[in-house]
């Protein structure tokens, strides 16, 4: 790789694995927020049947608790499992 | 002559200075009501020969919009 290259692109092995830990934690992350908004929607417009509405709260939270474990263990916090898209803004609330 | 009183906004959806940022996420799960529909197609070529072609359409909705598609009242879904 030439010298201005290898300045603008950090290719090392454990940078990449990394990276694309976080990205496909992120995308999980994001299809889990997105469920649990549908959820929440279907909560408001009565659409869930009543003995389904724990249940499915309580997988919501242990999907929760499980991204919690996954990011640990590759020693990410729930804080980088964010994307800036820039313009468009974040891909997930900053909170 | 009265002291001015501040009025504080508690409204937790109005943000008067604008510095909240919307995720992205937020206005997916609004536009999933409505439903989008994604279309691509790549064609690869090689010297101007088409070779092999990729068409894709994908619809992203949510699961109660596609189920109550031409009723008037929400049913639950499964």
């Amino acid at each position: 790789m030439s010298p201005e290259l290898s300045r603008r692109l950090n290719a090392d092995p454990e940078s990449v694995e990394r990276s694309l830990v976080t990205l496909v934690l992120t995308l999980v992350e994001l299809l889990r927020e997105l469920m649990e908004r549908q959820a929440l929607r279907r909560v408001d417009d009565g659409t869930l049947p009543e003995e389904k509405v724990e249940e499915v709260g309580t997988t919501l939270m242990a999907l929760d608790e499980h991204m919690d474990e996954l990011a640990e263990h590759f020693g990410l916090t729930r804080r980088d499992l964010n994307i800036d898209l820039g313009p468009l803004g974040p891909l997930l609330p900053d909170d | 002559m009265t002291s001015a009183s501040e009025i504080t906004w508690h409204d937790s959806d109005f943000d008067p200075r604008g510095t909240d940022r919307l995720a992205l996420v937020d206005l997916l799960d609004r536009v999933l009501a409505g439903g989008v529909v994604l279309a691509g197609e790549v064609t690869l070529s090689v010297a101007d020969v088409e070779l092999v072609t990729i068409s894709l359409r994908a619809l992203i909705t949510s699961a109660s919009t596609l189920l109550n598609q031409g009723t008037d009242t929400p049913r639950p879904g499964p």
